[in-house]
């Protein structure tokens, strides 16, 4: 009897040619939408229904059921909520992250396995083997950044189809298959992700009184090195250190962001890209997550964003309960680092396995 | 006109240009370009065409070129004649439960107090019903037509009636608040002879883009003395209720269009009555009994074109796609509302379950539709019935 596949659909490229292998390979697929999002923000149309529409039509071509699964509620709870909250501390969350931990690695694999799955499976570029996660090979496209949070049972369950594939032969594929959604625009997950889209996320949802006069009123941009104000800005909210762009700082060489002082909506910037808060070469971690017991001063990979370059690390002090994602460490890095914003993720690396990570503090 | 390898039955939605109205507009592009409110004799010119056109158009329902605003579609003219409720306080206005979404929405934006009427399992007015919620301060009713996802045909006329009876009712306790009745005609103009006059109706919207004309035009019918307010501000043009330099190749797209409709409204009907019944026949026969389609609607009181089908337990969005592959293009209720992903309004008004509306398909024919496709149509649709149920029931 063929093993059931409850695959996650989203209408793009990657999700649709999932489902192509999954089939061909002979599992019993179940296409799944997962509805998470669907509100428009002010100037841009949330494209769910016609996500959904193309979703459904690879289903269909593929003679294969297709459900959806309705997380708004959850999402809301799980992923804006905790991302608003973030926000509020001055910090800079990735939804993605959560989303994986939270609705598509927690929920939607919870609720396919009761309906019978045997695996799930995503249009992720990663890979799992023996319960560990593995990068793809696709080194350009490789996601196992936004994963690292994910539970090893998941991750035991779960088939990557798309993890051996190079993007161009993914695409490729769905145009030989006469899939129209070779031709889609990559959607960038969820709307109001990108840097414009996550402003009119904030705008819309810090409404009540209390928040918006909190949050949403000017405030003073202030060089640190020569304490003087160079400009104002309309929230710090919106920054996050390191940030360049969007100062409304004219002239001469360009500022960056140094610093945020939520309570008094105070943004720091400098012009000295030697500036000591931009770049550490020791990084703290809470909410720690590693899949497999780490050795005593264990040197590894980290990523600090999305597709950037590994560093060297060691990786220091764990303490707590890491297999339930409470812990806490340190990265000692062998060279001096970029610092990026407080909630954003070091991802950890030993060889091609992404061991876990964790939140900078 | 279509050379094309697949087979369309979504006429409801979009129709072809026409060749000849194709023709008819392709002067107004490079050639006769002049604004038709510039001085010089060229531009004239092109306003006179203009004025012709337009009478032509306004003759094809029975009025005259100056009892016409051009508009860039029918949306445009629905929220053009719901203006007139501007006029008077505490104005209400009554539509039916299965009007389209320009309807409703002009309505709910432009009047405070909304009255829906609903319909029966056909999608008939319930005119009894209608009567009674109207009260001194109705000054508006839209009634379609003809519906767009049923093709139901209204009485109109007895509406009409009734809205005479009111006005009288009203002349003879002096009071002067009038009383309009607008329709909405998009779908029915290839296949209803309209006359404004033998309709009853006071304004009246129609639509080139369902009549083998271009996009983007349309016209409100506004009868004598009704007062509306603009839609766009600007240089005055279509007595001040919509500016905007007059689209003149469209124009004369439209009125070509209109013609050609007029003319072969008897012919089109018997040819429609003919495959709609072939549709209906071959479906029924190909299914085997596997299940029972339901058509929606009364055929007597439906436009020939419509053959609205109902599977029940199906998923209509996974017919489509199926179709689709074999290049049979229907659809599942209005566009506009399938995109969004929303209950058809239309058909939970008359009663069908959520189930049955989930199984629903919209099937509307048009001039290139020959016995063949039709057949072809009715006996993949059929096959592809039955794979469905397949896949469900193992």
């Amino acid at each position: 009897m063929a093993k059931t596949v409850f695959v996650g659909m989203s209408g793009g490229v990657d999700s649709s040619v999932s489902a192509v292998l999954l089939k061909e390979q002979g599992y019993h697929v179940v296409g799944v939408y997962m509805k998470n999002w669907s509100k428009d923000l002010p100037g841009m149309k949330c494209p769910w229904a016609e996500d959904l529409a193309d979703a459904k039509r690879v289903a269909t071509k593929l003679d294969i059921d297709f459900e959806i699964f309705d997380f708004e509620t959850e999402y809301k709870q799980r992923v804006v909520d905790y991302m608003l909250d973030e926000f509020k501390k001055g910090n800079t969350p990735n939804p993605d992250i959560m989303c994986n931990q939270e609705i598509k690695f927690k929920l939607f694999y919870d609720i396919s396995r009761e309906k019978g799955a045997d695996y799930i499976a995503t249009g992720h570029y990663a890979n799992s083997k023996d319960g560990k996660l593995l990068k793809a090979k696709d080194d350009n496209k490789d996601q196992t950044y936004f994963l690292y949070r994910i539970s090893k049972d998941s991750i035991a369950h779960t088939i990557f189809p798309i993890g051996d594939m190079l993007k161009p032969d993914v695409k490729k594929l769905a145009a030989e298959k006469g899939l129209d959604n070779a031709y889609k625009k990559e959607s960038m997950g969820v709307c109001f992700v990108g840097d414009v889209g996550m402003k009119d996320f904030l705008k819309e949802y810090l409404n009540t009184t209390e928040d918006k006069e909190k949050y949403l009123k000017p405030g003073q941009i202030i060089d640190r090195e020569t304490k003087e104000v160079v400009g104002f800005h309309d929230g710090a909210i919106f920054y996050t250190i390191g940030q360049r762009h969007g100062l409304n700082v004219g002239g001469g060489l360009p500022y960056y962001v140094v610093g945020k002082e939520m309570e008094k909506n105070i943004v720091y910037v400098s012009k000295n890209l030697n500036d000591d808060n931009l770049w550490t070469k020791t990084l703290e971690l809470k909410d720690v997550i590693l899949r497999e017991t780490p050795t005593e001063n264990m040197v590894v990979d980290v990523r600090l964003r999305h597709r950037a370059k590994l560093e060297k690390a060691v990786l220091k002090n764990v303490a707590g309960d890491f297999e339930k994602g409470i812990a806490t460490a340190v990265l000692e890095f062998e060279n001096e680092i970029k610092r990026t914003a407080s909630g954003q993720s070091a991802v950890i690396y030993v060889d091609d396995v992404c061991l876990g990570g964790g939140i900078l503090k | 006109m279509l050379d094309n390898d697949f087979i369309y039955l979504d006429y409801a939605a979009a129709t072809p240009v026409d060749s000849r109205v194709f023709e008819a507009m392709k002067p107004y592009f490079s050639e006769n370009f002049f604004n038709p409110s510039a001085p010089y004799l060229p531009a004239k010119h092109v306003r006179r065409i203009y004025e012709d056109y337009k009478n032509e158009l306004a003759h094809t329902i029975g009025a005259k070129g100056n009892d016409l605003v051009i508009t860039a579609g029918a949306t445009e003219s629905i929220n053009l004649a719901f203006t007139v409720l501007k006029n008077f306080e505490n104005a209400n206005c009554i539509i039916s439960k299965i009007e389209h979404a320009s309807v409703r929405e002009a309505a709910k934006n432009l009047c405070k107090d909304v009255r829906e009427i609903g319909v029966d399992k056909n999608g008939l007015i319930d005119l009894k019903a209608l009567k009674n919620s109207i009260d001194d301060n109705t000054i508006l009713i839209s009634v379609a037509l003809a519906n767009n996802e049923l093709g139901t045909i209204e009485p109109l006329s007895e509406i009409a009636e009734i809205i005479r009876a009111v006005r009288m009712d009203r002349l003879s306790r002096n009071d002067e608040t009038p009383l309009y009745l607008h329709s909405d005609a998009s779908q029915a103009m290839s296949l209803i002879d309209i006359f404004v006059s033998r309709l009853g109706v006071d304004m009246l919207t129609i639509n080139s883009a369902k009549v083998y004309g271009p996009k983007g035009i349309g016209a409100l019918y506004v009868g004598h003395g009704i007062k509306l307010s603009p839609i766009t501000f600007g240089g005055g043009q279509e007595s001040g209720l919509r500016s905007g330099t007059e689209n003149v190749a469209s124009l004369v797209g439209f009125a070509t269009a209109a013609k050609i409709a007029k003319e072969h409204v008897n012919g089109n009907r018997k040819k429609y009555e003919k495959l709609s019944k072939l549709f209906r026949e071959t479906l029924v026969k190909n299914l085997d009994g596997v299940i029972e389609p339901k058509f929606l609607g009364n055929q007597k009181k439906q436009l020939a074109n419509f053959a609205p089908v109902c599977f029940d337990g199906l998923d209509a969005e996974r017919l489509i796609f199926k179709l689709e592959d074999e290049k049979i293009y229907v659809s599942t209720g209005a566009a506009c509302a399938a995109s969004k992903g929303e209950k058809s309004h239309v058909l939970t008004a008359v009663g069908l379950t959520d189930s049955e509306i989930a199984g629903s398909l919209r099937i509307s024919m048009g001039k290139t539709n020959d016995e063949e496709q039709v057949k072809t149509a009715a006996e993949k649709m059929a096959e592809i019935v039955k794979k469905e149920l397949e896949r469900i029931h193992g």
